[in-house]
């Protein structure tokens, strides 16, 4: 290599490893800050703790965050559920006809890809409230299903166009109706496509906060975003608590996202198919 | 449904399992189909309507007031600095996060091999944490009397904005463009990235043999190639950039001053806070019309490229 071609390369490096030290120190913050005691934090603010203490974790285990997690896990099980079975049905049945009233169903349910959500709070809320679904965790499981299917309806859509009809027809032959085929033969044949979009929305539905900020206004029922947002308000000179909180919350996903990286970009790279 | 009954009705009896499959077919539209109909496309579609209403959030009775809640945004100088508010962000986020991701991407694609996954992988990681983490994260870190920044400004013998980094109004706008760059750049990188590895090698060398190396070959190979991948990313980052919500709404929101108050955060104070249902709407639609339309631009784009 040329003296040039070196420098150019070094450059290239530094750029890469500076962001990379950049994205990586607030995770540290958030890290050693939820093993510190408070007088500790203030007074050596980016130094590891001197000794790792479990305090701040115990302190926010026991203002709720533990019933927040248990709450996240069901919503965040539930809403998942409901995506992956509503739109890989939807998706099959517009990937196999070529009825053209199909083709406005598919629009109807792409289009609900470009809604935000903030743009129809009011509505929702007064839905669900006039429904007497407030603070119901089985209830919120639903809008956040509806707000996951455009997406992995597209999703699926063209995992189902690419799939071989031969395997389908064979079992039509054999008897087997739409739906028997779609379960027996199509799902289990599946699991990448599954996988992707499960993992993607489950990512989603765990960080949510408008609508758990709506919806769920009991501190008994909130899920860990909007927990621990609510706690804040109570404890806001504890940030080791917090950060203990924001943890839990938050190390989890690392840890899946880690061992599920492959499968995680690969729904990304359908926003670009 | 109907019609595929009578042709059951009407039918020999030959090929019952087709029929069947008929109906099956509308009951296996029915569960996405009513989702997305009752949690999105009607209540959108009461927004737009409620907009040309007057009426509180538990009250039964509303009040037609025609265009009269869009006659008092036009009126109202905090929608509008809401509104240049967010233009703002979507420009420094398209710069910041497009830009940076395009970099980083074009660095790890060719430049650097060894290593590259590590990195990639923990620049992608902030896109998985919530936003309400990295905006309780980044207030520490902004904090004026606990946080490291100031600690570290300090030690460089700088003085740190006497009101914080995020109680500054002339800087607070620009710590929330950081905070999002964080958060986003790595989304945006991989995208780009997909794009560039789409780019057959043989482009290269047969380039390279024309003696097209360097900024030529990225002006007449790189940029055609991911030219629909930076538009798509753009696009995405517009949106997020009208769409932004939490991250305001916790680290500062709105304030101060309204210095950062964005269309998110002054629609849900107007609905929730003063109880302006209507007017609330009004925004949501203006929202609503600008996110409907790049959407519709970003999925037409995504299946074109």
């Amino acid at each position: 290599m040329t003296l040039r071609a070196r420098s150019v390369a070094i450059g290239l490096h530094a750029f890469v490893s500076l962001w990379t030290l950049f994205v990586l120190v607030p995770v540290f913050v958030m890290v050693i800050s939820a093993f510190k005691s408070q007088a500790e934090l203030f007074t050596r603010p980016l130094a590891l703790p001197r000794q790792f203490s479990f305090a701040a974790f115990e302190r926010a285990w026991g203002i709720g965050i533990s019933g927040f997690l248990v709450n996240s896990l069901l919503v965040t099980a539930l809403s998942v559920l409901f995506i992956v079975i509503a739109s890989s049905l939807a998706a099959y049945v517009l990937a196999r006809s070529d009825k053209p009233v199909m083709r406005w169903v598919y629009v109807a349910i792409v289009a609900g890809f470009a809604v935000p959500l903030q743009s129809v709070m009011v509505p929702l809320y007064q839905l669900v409230s006039s429904a007497g679904l407030l603070n119901s965790r089985l209830a919120i499981a639903l809008p956040y299903a509806a707000y996951g299917i455009p997406f992995t309806t597209m999703l699926f859509y063209t995992f189902f166009l690419e799939f071989p009809r031969e395997l389908e027809e064979a079992a039509r032959l054999d008897g087997c109706g739409r739906i028997e085929v779609f379960f027996r033969i199509v799902l289990p044949l599946s699991g990448p496509v599954i996988a992707s979009a499960a993992i993607f929305q489950a990512v989603f539905n765990w960080n949510e906060f408008i609508l758990a900020l709506l919806m769920l206004t009991k501190t008994d029922v909130r899920t860990l975003p909007v927990g621990i947002y609510g706690l804040t308000g109570q404890y806001s000179a504890d940030w080791p608590a917090l950060m203990a909180g924001l943890a839990i919350a938050t190390v989890p996903l690392i840890v899946i996202f880690l061992l599920a990286q492959r499968h995680f970009v690969r729904s990304l790279a359908g926003l670009g198919k | 449904m109907a019609p595929s009954l009578t042709s059951t009705l009407g039918d020999t009896g030959k090929r019952p399992v087709l029929n069947a499959g008929n109906i099956s077919a509308s009951a296996m539209m029915a569960p996405a189909l009513i989702l997305v109909g009752v949690f999105i496309l009607i209540p959108a579609a009461v927004a737009v309507i409620g907009s040309f209403f007057d009426f509180g959030m538990t009250s039964a009775t509303w009040t037609f007031v025609g265009g009269a809640n869009y006659r008092r945004a036009v009126t109202d100088p905090l929608f509008w600095l809401a509104i240049s508010n967010n233009i703002f962000i979507v420009i420094g986020s398209v710069v910041s996060q497009v830009g940076g991701g395009a970099i980083l991407a074009a660095i790890l694609d060719r430049g650097i091999r060894r290593g590259s996954v590590v990195y990639r992988t923990i620049i992608f990681m902030p896109v998985v944490i919530s936003s309400i983490a990295v905006a309780f994260v980044w207030m520490l870190i902004l904090d004026p009397n606990v946080g490291p920044l100031n600690a570290i400004v300090k030690t460089l013998g700088l003085s740190p904005p006497r009101l914080g980094w995020l109680g500054d109004p002339a800087i607070s706008l620009w710590m929330l463009l950081l905070i999002a760059a964080w958060q986003n750049v790595g989304f945006q990188m991989m995208l780009i990235l997909a794009g560039l590895q789409a780019i057959p090698k043989e482009h290269y060398e047969a380039a390279s043999l024309d003696g097209a190396r360097g900024l030529k070959a990225f002006w007449y190979i790189t940029l055609p190639g991911i030219r629909n991948v930076l538009v798509l990313a753009t696009l995405i980052t517009v949106i997020g950039g009208f769409k932004v919500f939490d991250l305001v709404f916790v680290t500062t929101g709105g304030g101060p001053a309204n210095a950062t108050q964005v269309l998110g955060t002054y629609t849900y104070t107007q609905a929730f806070s003063f109880g302006n249902m209507g007017y609330a709407n009004a925004m949501a639609v203006v929202l609503l019309v600008t996110a409907a339309l790049l959407g519709w631009l970003q999925v037409r784009l995504s299946r074109r490229a």
